[in-house]
């Protein structure tokens, strides 16, 4: 300990005693010089070996190459604004994933303990279900011991607030929810656990910060004040702060209690109804209590509700807990999507270091002379290596910083941009700054280490480096360039074919009977009575009933397999008319006979696959529920119609005549002619005539397409951005080498033209030795791109990740770049000044 | 001279040797060599090349303080003294020295 405080002190105070040392060996000297001896060695260097007794001679060697390699990138701007820019961007973009990755995996929520929270799931071997009972949800809080505090929050469709047009967001949540995440309110208070769990309390929401200043102007007498949410009376009790982080990252503008849903939502029944999964269930576990303990202790308690409510619980139902202290919970798809980012970005870095390698490795044959001279006066290969490996960490860290401004004002944008929650700051944190350097350090060990090594080992000049970095290029920039073709030609695939359906013109009317309390005969009531108003409204020309709308909030599919190949089913429940209200085309057979039972109508796909080349009519199949009854026969075939699966080329559909029973969950979709501004008023006014405690989500299924399909542009412009920065990167790297290494080769080229060769195969002489790299280098990212862009077939909308025209392009676009890239140095060259080339030297 | 001074003097031995003469008393790093010349019988020269090292590595371990004094020719030099350390480290090394010493002697009168 004594001799490191020593060493320490050493360091701080290096120059005195680096005097006092001198002051002693002077005098040394001068006593060596009176007696007549003179055995003077270096004094410089016996100094120096002297001083390596206290162990910092590395940092005095740093600190010389640092200042030396400053001094050098200095002399030559040109290259480090290049080489700086190169790797700002090559790492910026890595940086860039991996913030965002940060924010939405990694970084704790800010709130309370966020260790220790978890998302509750039903899951079975079979069925994947993201929301519980809340009965259930009760069952599990008041037994389960591994959980200290259980929450639960309901979602549920827009609300109307005191009559306004824009309808507000609101959730359901329990009384503990916010005391729970240790929120404090920004204005007034927030859910009392006491008072907001019963039922009978007094009805209050609670409002975001952001809805607070959007709808009513930040006006601080709003708490205390009544609000009108589908027109049931509610006081504002208080606001949340503007730095609120939520649990799932749901951002509604108005929180409510879940004990008091009955009452906003008039006749439900869904907080008794042990089978409607309504709520999701998050939980904190209690202290010392690990996940797995956690799930075992509720996998007997699922057990044991299992014999109260056989009926409700599944085969094999067990409850997964996900760890959910961060903005999102992280499924098995989100991972696999992440990675596939980090493959890309790090493809980008890829090309960038071989980039820049060949850039360093180009400027050793210019500093031949430099280091030829060093070697003269004794510098050994050691020492030589180490100061070429210093100037790449020292350009590294250059890029690294530039990376980060990039990376932040990338982030500040996209933040803005997604309407991100305002806690989510784009400052990079510790798990940025250490991804930073780590990527900086692998970076400059990736693009420094075989150029310094070369130049250390006077082998610059061999082209072998060059070509395997030639080789790297052309692989990563092609996979990138695939990748994005690929993007690029689904984004036109859903652009410019058909989904299968009509969505222009068309609306979804959603009106959640079965929540507020509907039965069977009611329901359909209300739906025949709904169904003949609209009929009879001007512009609509047709009107039908469907369980399960076009690209609505619910989803069901069942996944089978059939020859061998995975197959999703899409199941519907539909009235006769909606195939016509769709325009999906009846190919086959005829339509659903209103309440029929046993009889189905498919989609193509699904016959050509279950049944290729025979005719499906009259076929019988299983159906998962009619395992025991009578057997479903197919009376029709449709055409293709992704309603609820737009980017799922394996999604085939099957429908059913909806039943009594399932009239208190139907939805309706409605065609209109002409003008379709008046629409949403109109059937607004319906269901306020029909039941005005109903208020019914009214959707234009164009601007749901929309939405949908801009996400998949968005998400091709930005591939195809990165793809395109990494060939122009490639492109710029192989006129660097192939122009170093004609100028390398300019007394050879000269010599050859003097004696007559032709100008075309002197080219070619030239151009050979990257002939090959490139061509393995184009294999080896189309090998690589066909086996990995599976992954990428779901976002793929109907496009195969094999589409011939995406590689092809990819492959065109790159051997044009690199042609170009090879081409014009090479042939500037060639014309020289002949005379002038031989006569020098 | 400097090969014998090297070959002739094990790093270990000059540390001893170093310790051994400061055990009489703080002086300056031109005695320290002079004084192990004149006590060995002029057999054994140390060098500036390995004297400095050999103070410096002991500064470090503690072993030995310098401080600022006059020379018999009225110059300002470091004085070396040895710490309580540094006694510690000579009764040390000189046990062990002549444990090996005491051994390879056994050696040699019976081999």
């Amino acid at each position: 300990m004594g001799s490191l405080f020593r060493r320490l002190r050493y360091l701080l105070n290096r120059r005195r005693f680096d005097r006092e040392l001198e002051s002693d060996m002077e005098f040394h000297r001068e006593m060596m010089a009176r007696e007549g001896r003179r055995d003077f060695g270096n004094m410089l260097r016996l100094r120096e070996q002297a001083r390596d007794a206290w162990g910092w001679t590395w940092i005095e060697r740093l600190g010389q190459d640092l200042r030396y390699a400053l001094r050098m990138l200095m002399r030559s701007p040109g290259f480090t604004v290049t080489a700086v820019l190169v790797l700002a961007i090559g790492i910026g973009v890595n940086v860039t994933a991996f913030s965002l990755f940060n924010m939405i995996a990694l970084k704790p929520l800010p709130v309370r303990d966020p260790g220790s929270l978890v998302l509750l799931q039903r899951r079975s071997p079979e069925i994947i279900q993201s929301e519980m009972p809340y009965p259930s949800v009760i069952f599990y809080r008041d037994h389960a011991k591994t959980l200290s505090a259980v929450m639960a929050v309901m979602g549920v469709p827009p609300m109307h607030l005191d009559g306004s047009a824009e309808p507000v967001r609101a959730d359901f949540a329990t009384g503990n929810y916010f005391s729970e995440l240790g929120t404090r309110a920004a204005l007034g208070r927030l859910f009392d656990p006491a008072t907001e769990s019963k039922p009978d309390a007094a009805p209050v929401a609670v409002l975001s910060y952001g809805a607070w200043q959007r709808r009513f102007g930040a006006d601080p007498s709003l708490v205390g004040r009544t609000i009108r949410l589908d027109n049931k009376p509610a006081t504002v009790i208080g606001i949340l702060p503007s730095t609120f982080a939520s649990l799932g990252g749901e951002i509604p503008d108005i929180w409510l209690p879940l004990a008091q849903q009955p009452y906003f939502i008039e006749g439900s029944k869904v907080l008794t109804d042990s089978s409607a999964s309504s709520v999701r269930m998050w939980a904190r576990l209690a202290p010392g209590v690990t996940a797995k303990m956690a799930e075992q202790e509720l996998l007997m308690l699922t057990n044991e509700l299992r014999r109260q409510h056989p009926k409700e619980i599944w085969d094999n139902e067990y409850i997964r807990s996900d760890p959910s202290g961060h903005l999102r919970v992280m499924t098995p798809e989100m991972y696999q999507v992440a990675t596939m980012v980090a493959v890309l970005t790090l493809l980008i870095l890829l090309v960038a270091c071989a980039n820049l390698g060949g850039l360093l490795l180009a400027r050793g044959v210019t500093r031949e002379h430099e280091m030829g001279i060093r070697m003269a006066i004794g510098a050994s290969r050691k020492r030589i290596f180490r100061q070429l490996f210093t100037e790449s960490l020292l350009l590294a860290s250059l890029g690294a910083i530039a990376a980060v401004g990039f990376s932040y004002a990338v982030l500040r944008v996209t933040l803005v941009w997604l309407d991100a929650p305002q806690w989510l700051s784009p400052v990079p944190d510790w798990r940025v700054l250490i991804f930073l350097i780590g990527t900086a350090l692998g970076a400059a060990i990736f693009f420094g280490l075989t150029p310094a090594l070369q130049i250390a080992r006077q082998r610059q000049r061999k082209p072998i480096a060059r070509q395997v970095l030639v080789g790297a290029q052309v692989a990563a920039s092609c996979i990138l360039l695939i990748v994005a073709g690929l993007l690029v030609r689904a984004m036109h695939h859903t652009l410019y074919t058909s989904p299968g359906f009509g969505y222009e013109h068309v609306f979804s009317i959603d009106p959640q009977l079965g929540v507020h309390g509907y039965t069977p005969s009611s329901a359909q009531a209300y739906l025949t009575r709904m169904e003949s108003r609209l009929r009879a409204a001007p512009g609509v020309t047709s009107v039908s009933l469907v369980k399960l709308p076009p690209m609505g909030h619910t989803v069901s599919r069942t996944d089978v397999e059939i020859a061998g190949r995975s197959v999703a089913i899409y199941p519907n429940w539909v009235e006769p008319g909606f195939f016509q209200t769709m325009n999906i085309p009846l190919l086959l057979g005829r339509t659903l006979l209103p309440g029929e039972k046993n009889a189905v109508v498919i989609s193509e796909s699904f016959a050509r696959r279950q049944w290729p080349g025979q005719n499906p009519l009259g076929k019988q199949f299983d159906s998962k529920d009619a395992g025991s009854g009578p057997r479903d026969t197919v009376v029709g075939v449709a055409g293709d119609a992704r309603l609820n699966a737009l980017n799922d080329d394996d999604a085939v559909e099957e429908y059913w005549s909806a039943h009594v029973d399932d009239m208190p969950g139907m939805s309706m979709v409605v065609k209109m002619s002409g003008p379709t501004e008046t629409f949403v008023p109109m059937a607004k006014g319906i269901a306020e005539s029909l039941d005005p405690k109903i208020f019914p989500e009214i959707r234009p299924l164009k601007s749901l397409y929309h939405d949908t399909v801009s996400r998949v542009e968005q998400l091709a412009m930005v591939v195809s951005l990165i793809g395109l920065v990494a060939v122009l990167l490639a492109g710029v790297g192989i006129v660097g080498l192939v122009a170093y290494s004609v100028s390398q080769r300019t007394k050879e080229i000269a010599i050859r033209l003097a004696l007559g060769a032709e100008r075309a195969q002197v080219l070619a002489a030239v151009l050979r030795q990257f002939a090959w790299p490139m061509t393995i280098g184009l294999m080896a990212g189309v090998g690589v791109a066909a086996a990995a862009s599976k992954v990428l077939r779901k976002v793929l909308f109907g496009v195969s990740n094999l589409d011939p025209a995406s590689y092809a392009g990819a492959i065109a676009v790159l051997v044009g770049i690199v042609g170009v890239a090879a081409f014009l140095p090479a042939r500037r060259a060639l014309r020289l000044n002949l005379a002038k080339i031989l006569h020098y030297e | 001279m400097k090969n014998m001074s090297k070959s002739g003097m094990p790093s270990g031995a000059l540390v001893m040797l170093i310790l051994r003469v400061l055990r009489s008393g703080p002086i300056h790093g031109y005695a320290i060599a002079q004084r192990i010349h004149a006590l060995s019988t002029e057999v054994l020269q140390v060098e500036e090349g390995v004297l400095y090292p050999a103070l410096q590595k002991m500064l470090l371990k503690g072993w030995v303080t310098a401080e600022w004094g006059i020379s018999e020719t009225n110059r300002k030099v470091r004085f070396y003294s040895i710490t309580p350390a540094g006694v510690q480290q000579l009764d040390a090394e000189i046990s062990d020295y002549d444990r090996v010493t005491e051994a390879i002697q056994a050696i040699l009168r019976t081999a």
